[in-house]
């Protein structure tokens, strides 16, 4: 494989920043609707009503999902720049301040101080470079940490209709409800081994892979677990007496 | 920190002097008065304006039979290198490797441990008559220090904003 250059590395990086929208996603869309049929199907009696409010639930949850995600990334970036500004006002004021500190953190990080002076003196022949620079060291800010508001809405509301697809047409596509609830519950399983597999084994290039797919699948059912049991036990509580 | 009145802590401590090694104690030192100046680190954006101010203000304080000494914790090579980055100083620079002179001064930043950026001036008998620390973001004045330098040896009661010349009658609403 050829070698990337940086500013496709970049773009690699800004790319896997996405990966928590993804995998949010995926996992929300699947229990969330796992959890609609395996409720429904025990309420309601008629198979159809069933797909009918997991779609209804499924279309909800990805449009929900997807402003959410739009709407926090928005409001996030929005402070960061704020932020940034004010504080790139300050070091305008006093650039020495962000040069020294500068020389602390590339001393920090192996230069000898005498070398890290020279880089720093280098960098202050450009303002904007050396407060670009100051931003990624020093406060730990760069192209990855602004995420687009627009792409993390779509991949997040993209990322809920594919995990929620998952159980919903094996349900929609067998007969029996019963049958067609423990294909979804299945494929629910495994695709959130999958998901555990191929994002935190694969991509992170960990030794074992299968073990972070059932660290990813044992996390997700216990919470998908813990919320029935909670919900079964404050059940009674908004049991209201008709008449 | 020390103030008026207090004893210079005596130091013996190796140096850098146009660039050259070698030592300097407080004893050997011939002058009337000393202008001492801490610092924190060579290799520094905040402080070389002042260590060249100083280098520059050299005549002046010379015609004032006073020595400038800058101190930091950097070593004495590191001094020289520094030093001749900002194109060469005709004062030492001490180095005080772990502090010691500057926490007997009382002006040792304990957690950074780097001196803070205080001047002392100090008599005959190395008492010390002045005694000043700047925060990190004001630079000290060189003009200033040596405006008290000529204070002090103008052996008057100097009234505020004094400059050699000055003539002011005790009675002087100014005192």
């Amino acid at each position: 494989m050829a070698a990337l250059k940086p500013k496709e590395y970049r773009r690699n990086f800004e790319r896997l920043g996405n990966i928590r929208e993804i995998v949010f996603g995926i996992q929300d869309g699947v229990l969330t609707t796992a959890g609609v049929l395996a409720g429904l199907s025990g309420a309601v009696s008629v198979r159809s009503q069933v797909i009918l409010a997991a779609l209804a639930s499924t279309i909800a949850g990805a449009l929900s999902m997807g402003a959410g995600a739009y709407l926090g990334t928005h409001a996030e970036t929005a402070v960061l720049r704020s932020e940034l500004d004010r504080v790139r006002r300050e070091s305008e004021e006093q650039p020495y301040v962000v040069q020294d500190s500068l020389i602390e953190s590339l001393g920090k990080e192996g230069l000898t101080r005498e070398a890290a002076y020279r880089v720093v003196k280098l960098l202050s022949s450009s303002k904007d470079v050396l407060f670009n620079t100051a931003e990624e060291k020093l406060y730990g800010l760069s192209g990855a940490t602004f995420g687009n508001a627009m792409v993390d809405g779509f991949l997040m509301g993209v990322a809920f209709l594919i995990g929620a697809l998952v159980p919903l047409v094996p349900f929609m596509l067998i007969s029996s409800v019963h049958a067609g609830l423990v294909a979804g519950i299945a494929t629910t399983a495994v695709t959130l081994f999958l998901v555990g597999y191929i994002f935190e084994g694969r991509f992170s290039n960990e030794r074992r892979p299968a073990l972070a797919g059932l660290r990813f699948l044992a996390i997700a059912l216990s919470a998908a677990i813990i919320g029935y049991v909670a919900g079964v036990l404050i059940a009674p509580i908004g049991a209201v007496p008709v008449g | 920190m020390l103030k008026p009145g207090d004893a210079a802590p005596p130091f013996d401590l190796p140096c850098a002097l146009e660039d050259k090694l070698g030592r300097m104690s407080l004893a050997s030192i011939t002058s009337d008065l000393v202008v001492l100046f801490f610092y924190p680190r060579d290799f520094s954006f905040i402080c070389p304006t002042e260590v060249i101010g100083f280098h520059k203000a050299r005549a002046a304080f010379a015609a004032e039979s006073t020595t400038i000494v800058g101190v930091s914790v950097d070593d004495a090579e590191t001094h020289r290198r520094w030093a001749r980055e900002l194109g060469g100083l005709a004062y030492p620079l001490l180095a005080d490797e772990g502090g010691k002179v500057a926490r007997a001064f009382g002006v040792l930043d304990e957690a950074e441990k780097v001196a803070l950026r205080a001047t002392f001036i100090l008599d005959p008998k190395r008492i010390i008559l002045y005694a000043v620390a700047s925060p990190v973001n004001v630079g000290r004045s060189v003009g200033e220090t040596l405006r008290v330098v000529r204070a002090l040896r103008s052996g008057k009661l100097c009234p505020a904003d004094w400059e050699p010349g000055t003539n002011v009658e005790p009675t002087d609403a100014k005192y």
